[in-house]
């Protein structure tokens, strides 16, 4: 019996490209990417000299050590920042498609990320301002919701009622986010609404010495289980004849996302559509087959977040837009297109 | 010595001297500044450093010049790099600045960043003074400054005793009321008002049933949140405002917001425009 | 439990769902080399039945036994190793190509070269006569094309690395509902000769009384949950049989063309 969701087919007849083309072209595309945002920002510094920069100045030079303490203190982890965020969203959205076998699926949905901020929120409001608190504070959080959906949800048979468990514990967060904002003193409210906007300012090496093996730990973990999601979209009981246990699986799953995506809403706030939006671009041209499908939407993440980073600390100098807006202006209109194209299909 | 030789040697220390005075001028005069923080900006100002600022943040909205400056973006969430870029010797920082290590990381950038309280205080608003006019070099200046200051605000009458004054804002389409500790409260207890919220601890939002029961005979108010509304009307018309005593008898003070709440340089003109308007007849 | 040999085994099954029994003690015996068919009026327990056998429904009572091993003691994983199943209706709406899907049916062998696997995968969709759909996208066939290519992959699935002596079962649940005349006949028919040179055990669903009778070796017609006959065509499709199970007058005649093969009208004369 198909799921109560059934979509619409999420395929064009324009689609042409090899999956494993668009890997090579990602991964060639990557490093020159990264290196064209390294080397622009607020403050100018030429391309020419981005890597000997990197290697050292001579004393004397104000000039050079200016711009090698904005390449390494703020830009540099700031772009690892946006690939290691960017694909650990993206991954994560792959894997609640799959699971859910809806390309609406987002971390959202079913609690994560506002779990996530409701824990922070909740650690800021009670007191604490130190990033060793607060983040597992959200990750706490994204799990609790989590599991809490989970098992609301897997009661009976199908995701209908785990999309609606996710609704309204998402509904639960939100209120509770309201009654904390309330409780907040002023301080703590104007840092609750920056925080929640989404950002990658706050990069730093140590955020990022725990984070990208973590990340790369849980994407490992989802990308040996491109098997288990392909059968997912075959059907349940198509899954389970392959020999998948659904309610493991699913269990697995969401376990996954949420301790993935926990972490990086504690560091960066919510960032928006990264999740629903990339696998869909990768989708689209190249198939659905999440033997290529999760190291693309991985590669494609980190890349549609340096992008929007770069655009953010570009367009509006000398400030910056926070990057929630950027993939919100961005992901909004194409969700708007892709419900459009479902609706006429 | 022949005489053009004794003249000379009278000239040169004088050359040098004049050199030593300017030397140690010259950091004053030659320093870019970027300011964060509305007040800080005003103070830059006041001191008459106005020209020396390179850039600032989007709450400096006075006075008029600040227009023309470049903007890093609120002080709560600057861009790091935007201020770098505008290569400032010296950059003035509200505590409140961030996001948080934004100002640890500005300071590997830029030679020197002074951070200042931002408490909502007249002793805070001195403390700015004094920590702005050490850092450009301007003691006399700031200590001119804090004593006018402080000598104006002693003058400001204080409201008729009995008055009952609520502030409101409309802060995302929310109406709030200021309890304690906040900017607001500070300001109506400098004025000699009665603050009928005072009970309560920061902003909350406020309901009809709750203005009502509350009895303002004065509101005030900031133009962003009159503005907010569309209009003076319409911000009276408010179920929250129209049932109070205030309300009824248009009794609204409407002044800038950071006019009101900056505790900048221009706190005497602000309590004064507070008191006339509280005391104003209806 | 007594198998005899036999790879499925089936005891006073009993089934529940909903609160309804929807399953009244049906029991049968299917070996390897054996195309075994189910027929029944909608809602007399023929997709239950199949569920239920395949592991996903728990058992209200009775026995089901793979191999000689009750079911319950079956893994998840083992479980697909042994036995392929094909449900109704298949619900695929993700842009995949063909030969993945086909491919799919290799999941609980992970072990299998990748030539070996294309190997089969060509094998299974010839076998389905989609052979010509290799490269094709999945999203962009007809509805029995796609039928054909889900029925190729459980045939990789039955068909994958087997052991010596090791029998599958192949579970149909009404497969030729999309498919034309000519590839009905054809789907059944390689069942039977799969059933036959690969030892597979075939338990499949049908609607078509005559299709049925042509294409497997006994049957089992159900009605209202129970078993009502079992047994090969000839001996199960009578008048009496069929308008227990359908509810509707028929009448059987020896068939045309084949000797010993009944043919099933039904509606009054």
């Amino acid at each position: 019996m198909s799921t109560v969701l059934q979509d619409a087919p999420a395929w064009s007849p324009q689609r042409h490209v090899a999956p494993q083309a668009l890997l090579f072209a990602l991964c060639l595309a990557l490093p020159p990417l990264a290196i064209a945002a390294a080397a622009s920002g607020a403050v100018s510094i030429p391309l020419s000299r981005v890597a000997g920069l990197l290697a050292g100045v001579p004393a004397g030079d104000d000039q050079a050590a200016l711009w090698r303490n904005v390449l390494l203190e703020v830009r540099l982890p700031r772009i690892a920042f946006a690939l290691v965020v960017g694909a650990g969203l993206a991954l994560a959205g792959a894997a609640m498609q799959a699971l859910f076998r809806n390309p609406l699926a987002d971390p959202g949905l079913i609690g994560v990320s506002l779990g996530g901020a409701l824990g922070a929120i909740a650690a800021i409001v009670l007191g604490a301002t130190a990033l060793g608190v607060i983040a597992p504070a959200a990750m706490v959080g994204s799990l609790a919701a989590t599991a809490l959906a989970y098992r609301l949800g897997s009661r009976q048979a199908g995701v209908a009622p785990l999309l609606l468990a996710g609704v309204a514990i998402n509904a639960i967060c939100a209120a509770a986010i309201g009654y904390f904002s309330f409780r907040a003193n002023d301080t703590q409210l104007r840092n609750l609404t920056f925080w929640n906007l989404g950002s990658l300012a706050g990069a730093r090496w140590d955020l990022l010495a725990w984070l990208s093996p973590w990340v790369a730990v849980l994407g490992t973990l989802l990308l040996r289980d491109w098997r288990a999601m392909n059968a997912l979209l075959l059907g349940e009981r198509e899954a389970l004849s392959l020999g998948f246990a659904l309610s493991r699986l699913r269990r697995r799953l969401i376990v996954w996302c949420a301790l993935l995506v926990g972490p990086l809403v504690a560091v960066t706030g919510t960032i928006g559509f990264v999740g629903l939006v990339v696998p869909h671009l990768v989708r689209l041209p190249t198939g659905a087959d999440h033997r290529w499908l999760l190291p693309n939407t991985l590669l494609g993440g980190a890349i549609v977040l340096l992008l929007a980073d770069w655009l953010a600390r570009i367009v509006a100098l000398p400030a910056e837009l926070p990057i929630g807006i950027v993939t919100g202006l961005a992901g909004g209109p194409f969700l708007l297109w892709l419900l459009a194209r479902r609706g006429s299909t | 010595m022949t005489c053009a030789e004794r003249s000379r040697s009278r000239r040169l220390p004088r050359l040098l001297g004049a050199a030593l005075l300017l030397a140690a001028a010259a950091p004053a005069l030659a320093q870019r500044v970027v300011t964060l923080g509305g007040a800080i900006t005003e103070i830059v100002y006041a001191l008459g450093a106005g020209d020396q600022l390179v850039g600032t943040d989007a709450s400096s909205q006075y006075p008029a010049a600040t227009a023309a400056l470049p903007k890093v973006g609120y002080y709560r969430d600057f861009s790091i790099e935007g201020v770098a870029s505008l290569r400032p010797e010296l950059v003035l920082a509200s505590d409140q600045a961030g996001p948080p290590n934004a100002l640890a990381q500005l300071r590997q950038l830029v030679p020197r960043v002074v951070v200042l309280p931002a408490a909502p205080t007249l002793e805070a608003l001195l403390q700015r003074i004094d920590g702005v006019a050490a850092a450009l070099g301007r003691p006399v200046e700031g200590t001119e400054l804090a004593a006018r200051i402080q000598d104006e605000v002693k003058r400001v009458a204080r409201a008729p005793a009995g008055r009952r004054v609520l502030f409101v804002s409309s802060r995302g389409g929310r109406l709030e009321a200021a309890g304690s500790e906040t900017a607001a409260d500070h300001m109506l207890r400098l004025a000699g008002a009665s603050n009928v919220m005072a009970g309560e601890r920061g902003y909350k939002p406020i309901s009809g049933e709750s203005a009502a029961a509350l009895r303002p005979d004065v509101i005030v108010t900031t133009t962003m949140s009159v503005a907010a509304r569309g209009g003076l009307d319409a911000f009276v018309a408010q179920p929250g405002i129209a049932v109070t005593p205030a309300g009824r008898a248009k009794r609204i003070v409407v002044m800038d917001d950071l006019l009101l709440l900056g505790f900048g340089p221009r706190l005497p003109e602000a309590l004064r425009q507070l008191q006339a308007g509280i005391t104003a007849a209806p | 439990m007594k198998e005899d040999g036999a790879l499925l085994s089936v005891r006073e099954l009993q089934c529940r769902r909903g609160g309804r029994e929807v399953l009244a003690g049906v029991g049968f015996d299917l070996r390897a080399g054996e195309v075994l068919g189910v027929l029944g009026a909608n809602g007399s327990g023929k997709s239950t039945l199949l569920a239920t056998v395949a592991g996903e429904l728990p058992l209200g009572g009775g026995r089901v036994a793979l191999a000689g091993r009750h079911l319950a003691e079956w893994k998840v994983e083992a479980l697909a190793r042994r036995r392929a199943l094909l449900p109704q209706s298949p619900s695929l709406s993700f842009d995949l190509d063909v030969r993945t899907v086909v491919g799919m049916g290799a999941y609980p062998f992970p072990a299998l070269s990748p030539a070996e696997l294309d190997t089969l995968v060509r094998r299974a969709l010839t076998l389905a006569d989609a052979q010509l759909l290799l490269d094709r996208r999945y999203l962009a066939l007809s509805g029995g094309e796609q039928q054909r290519v889900q029925f190729a992959r459980v045939l990789v699935q039955a068909l994958s690395a087997r052991g010596v002596a090791e029998d599958r079962l192949l579970l149909l649940d009404e497969p030729t509902s999309s498919l034309d005349p000519r590839h009905q006949l054809l789907l059944l028919g390689t069942v039977a000769t799969l059933a036959r040179d690969e030892g597979l055990a075939a338990l499949v669903v049908l609607h078509d009384v005559n299709l049925a009778a042509q294409g497997c070796d006994r049957l089992l017609l159900l009605a209202g949950g129970s078993a009502v006959a079992l047994g090969t065509p000839a001996e199960v499709l009578t008048p009496a049989s069929l308008q227990r199970v359908y509810g509707v007058a028929a009448r059987v005649f020896p068939h045309p063309l084949r000797a010993g093969l009944p043919l099933v009208l039904f509606g009054a004369a």
